[in-house]
């Protein structure tokens, strides 16, 4: 597993190779030219020429490429042509925030997603599995839009009950250690911060979670029910062991294996920023400031962004194919077992 | 691994207690005005839609930025409360030597910068050297303009500083009243920065800045040594809500104090919901312009005639449904030259009907943008299309391309259209800033492709005469010279819209968009 693991390490390579080449053209080819969107209305030709030979544009895409990758192996990423801060710090400044909302959602999904599919497995054909059923088609279908402004118009607007949006009312925000003011107010003993995070953070989360919910149900329902119509299932109840006993030890254990995969898929979506979620909410993620970035022509940080993005994918890729190994002790991945 | 999961299962139950405590809570932390979401007393919450770009005024140049920027610093000149007319600041007189090329100023003394340094004239001169050559860099968006006249800066005493232009240009004292380019920094903190404050701005303004979370709001506080009176509300956060709807919302849920950004859709939604609408006239321009490179409009009795054939005042009314004024002419109402008799060609169907036949007017080619713009929030195409109706039934066919505003600019550089649609949204309130563009060799700036040297002569003029009545009536005589001849047809100028909360008062929300907030109070 451990060879496996290296070899799996080792793809990254080739990954991030082919996903900074596209980006790198992409930007380049379809984005419109950055310098009159930096130096706004009044930008002359010749303000154009000095920006875009200082910035390294007027040199050949090649060498452009090559001198970024150059950078980049050295830990910098460059610098954001609109604000003048380095990437990193960009980026590093709404991370956190993607990071705790994406968790939080997948949390959410996995939870309620596992037990409702679960549930319905069980009692298959009866109005409760219709119920999940319907649930979880609403789930996959709603807009998200559409769905967060609904919970907000409803629980904020109406029940006055929580924040329309943002992370954290200001005055109570933590001092920023890791990031996460989840985190950061627990760490610090900031009860009313940490509390006041968790109250903003719940539309989100259910927002965003809600379709990773719909198909974490779907899936455990019929990896369930697939399960329960096994042999060992009927041997385990002749032997007399208790209903929850069986579906909780012998069958979902079973069926987590491809569940956990979906739920990793998930998951490194979600990382990847949720555009919609974050605009309604005002979450100051990477998702909104992505395509932001894009519309501005801001090469450096998409490409920055991208990169990262790339790297979470194929990092969590990694661990649910390891989850996997360990949830079905039948699978190893070393080429002399294999079959 | 089994292991791993058992330790893992004490994590996850946490997790969900604290979930369950979080909807527990919920009720009785968040209600409004009882803490939570809600804002005290002492803090102001302006909510806007961006982030700023940054905030160091010789580096950005969008308002989201400039907003800030004017609570924290200042400039030699500010303009007055309900104009931009220019009055003093950071310098308190000032004196034009006769030939018009140096401008002499006494400074306020006994004015600190937050950081505690001295200002004088030596800062003014650090400021302003740092924008020209050869310390200017191209990022500097508004150096060239506001700074660009500018031969030297000398320092006479530690409180007088004389500035010498290489040419006469009147409207160099409404660029020192900007909030882009023109205010003062410290130059201990530029020292500091690496000739940047984008994210530590210093001035002399009477809030100092804290923090700034990107993506999620900039917090100020009173600076407690200001030379002037002082803020009246301790903090202000300014707010960033991308989503109209979701500003709308957090504003009546008292959330935020303040919010901007606002277009007519949901004007409604702000009253209903209790909060108050605040409209002022806007310093923009919303235009269409006609191409007098072409041989349909070399003509000005073929342009003439368009005009002729458009309501303007019915096109406003039902577009942009009370939330722009008709244009009688290209400069705001509020701005120093306005004409109140200038008047463009009035509309007339029957006669329109007689020119454009006379003219052989029958196929007119137009290109127009496909998104909203802060003059034009019906977006280009729609007011293209309105006008197409207009001429439809005086017989003329219009074709309209549309493009996105990026590629839009490039076309209208291209020059391929016989009308175009463009907007201007005023830098300082001069009316050599809007009058100007269509003397500019630069398509893209004069859609129009006029060059007149009459009227090149005229702005030439315009601009070396001093303040005043004799100024004033100069540009009249231009509005007059372009109306007649037809070049643009002046649409709109839309209004700024803000919505608040009934217990705000004393924000200045200014005609060039920025918003003034140490006088504000919160019942």
């Amino acid at each position: 597993m451990v060879k496996y693991a290296v070899k799996r390490i080792l793809m990254v390579i080739p990954v991030m190779i082919g996903v900074s080449i596209i980006v790198f053209s992409l930007m380049r080819v379809f984005s419109p030219d950055p310098a009159p969107i930096v130096l706004g209305q009044h930008a002359t030709q010749a303000s154009i020429t000095v920006w875009r030979h200082a910035n390294g544009l007027d040199a050949p895409v090649v060498t452009q490429y090559l001198t970024y990758v150059a950078g980049a192996l050295k830990g910098d990423l460059g610098v954001s042509y609109y604000t003048k801060s380095p990437v990193a710090s960009e980026i590093g400044a709404r991370f956190p925030a993607t990071i705790e909302l994406a968790v939080a959602a997948i949390l959410f999904a996995s939870l309620v997603g596992i037990l409702l599919g679960v549930l319905a497995a069980v009692k298959k054909n009866s109005v409760f599995d219709a119920a999940s059923s319907l649930f979880a088609l609403i789930g996959v279908s709603i807009p998200i839009f559409w769905l967060g402004i609904l919970l907000i118009m409803f629980f904020s607007g109406f029940l006055h009950l929580l924040p329309s949006g943002g992370r954290i009312n200001v005055m109570l925000e933590p001092a920023h250690m890791t990031g996460f003011y989840l985190i950061d107010a627990a760490i610090q003993g900031n009860w009313d911060a940490l509390q006041d995070a968790l109250i903003h953070i719940i539309l989100p989360a259910l927002t965003l979670g809600m379709y990773s919910m719909a198909i974490i149900t779907r899936m455990t329902r019929s990896a369930m029910l697939d399960t329960l119509g096994q042999d060992y299932i009927r041997t385990a109840r002749a032997k007399g062991i208790s209903e929850a006993k069986v579906i909780g030890k012998h069958a979902l254990r079973n069926s987590l294996i491809p569940v956990t995969t979906v739920i990793g898929l998930q998951f490194g979506a979600l990382l990847g920023g949720a555009l919609l979620t974050e605009s309604v909410f005002s979450w100051p993620g990477i998702g909104k400031f992505t395509v932001d970035c894009i519309l501005k022509s801001d090469f450096p940080i998409v490409q920055g962004i991208v990169l990262l993005v790339a790297v979470i994918f194929v990092t969590i890729n990694l661990i649910a194919d390891l989850i996997y190994a360990f949830l079905d002790p039948r699978i190893k991945y070393s080429p002399k077992t294999e079959g | 691994m089994k292991a791993h999961v058992r330790t893992l299962a004490p994590v996850l139950v946490l997790a969900l207690c604290a979930a369950a405590l979080a909807g527990c809570a919920a009720p009785s932390a968040s209600k409004p005005g009882t803490g939570g979401t809600a804002t005290a007393n002492d803090t102001f919450t302006y909510a806007q839609g961006a982030d700023p770009r940054g905030l160091d005024p010789a580096l950005v140049d969008d308002g989201e930025s400039s907003k800030i920027i004017v609570n924290i610093y200042e400039g030699l000149l500010k303009y007055e409360t309900k104009s931009t007319k220019v009055e003093p600041s950071l310098a308190e007189s000032w004196e034009i030597s006769p030939d018009g090329l140096s401008y002499k100023f006494k400074l306020r003394q006994g004015v600190k910068f937050q950081d505690g340094t001295d200002f004088n004239a030596d800062a003014v001169k650090f400021n302003i050297d740092r924008q020209l050559p050869p310390k200017v860099t191209a990022d500097m968006g508004y150096a060239g303009f506001v700074f660009g006249s500018v031969k030297d800066v000398v320092v006479n005493d530690p409180y007088t500083v004389t500035i010498n232009l290489t040419q006469k240009n009147t409207a160099f004292l409404a660029n020192l009243a900007m909030s882009l380019a023109a205010p003062m920094v410290s130059p201990k903190a530029l020292t500091d920065g690496n000739n940047s404050v984008m994210e530590a701005p210093v001035g002399t303004g009477p809030y100092k800045f804290v923090k700034w979370s990107k993506g999620e709001n900039v917090v100020l506080v009173r600076n407690d040594d200001y030379w002037g009176e002082k803020a009246k509300t301790k903090n202000v956060v300014f707010r960033i809500i991308s989503d109209n709807s979701a500003r709308v919302l957090a504003l009546n849920n008292s959330e935020v104090d303040m919010i901007d950004g606002i277009d007519a859709t949901v004007v409604s939604k702000i009253t209903e919901g209790g909060s108050k609408l605040f409209e002022e006239a806007g310093m923009n321009v919303n235009y269409m312009g006609y191409n007098t490179t072409t041989a349909l409009f070399k003509n000005a009795a073929a342009r003439k005639a368009v005009s002729q054939a458009i309501n303007v005042d019915e096109l406003v009314k039902s577009l942009y449904q009370g939330y722009s004024e008709k244009a009688t002419t290209i400069l705001p109402t509020f701005v120093p030259g306005y004409d109140p008799t200038v008047q463009q060609v009035s509309y007339d169907a029957a006669a329109a009907k007689a020119g454009l036949a006379a003219a052989g007017v029958k196929n007119i080619h137009m290109i127009t943008y496909s998104n909203p713009r802060p003059y034009n929030a019906a977006t280009g195409s729609a007011l293209a299309t309105a006008i197409q109706g207009y001429l439809q039934k005086v017989g003329v066919q219009c074709t309209i391309d549309t493009f996105d505003w990026t590629t839009y600019k490039a076309k209208v550089k291209a020059g391929d259209y016989d009308i175009a649609f463009y907007g201007w949204i005023g830098d300082n309130g001069d009316p050599d800033n809007f009058l100007n563009l269509l003397a500019d060799p630069d398509p893209t700036m004069n859609i129009a492709r006029w060059q007149d040297p009459t009227y090149k002569a005229m702005i030439k003029k315009a601009l070396a005469t001093p303040n005043g009545a004799d100024r004033d009536k100069q540009y009249g005589a231009m509005e007059k010279y372009v109306a007649e001849r037809a070049i643009w047809l002046p649409i709109s100028h839309a209004k700024t819209l803000a919505g608040y909360r009934p217990n705000v008062s004393g924000f200045i929300y200014h005609v060039t968009g920025n918003v003034f907030l140490s006088n504000v109070v919160k019942q």
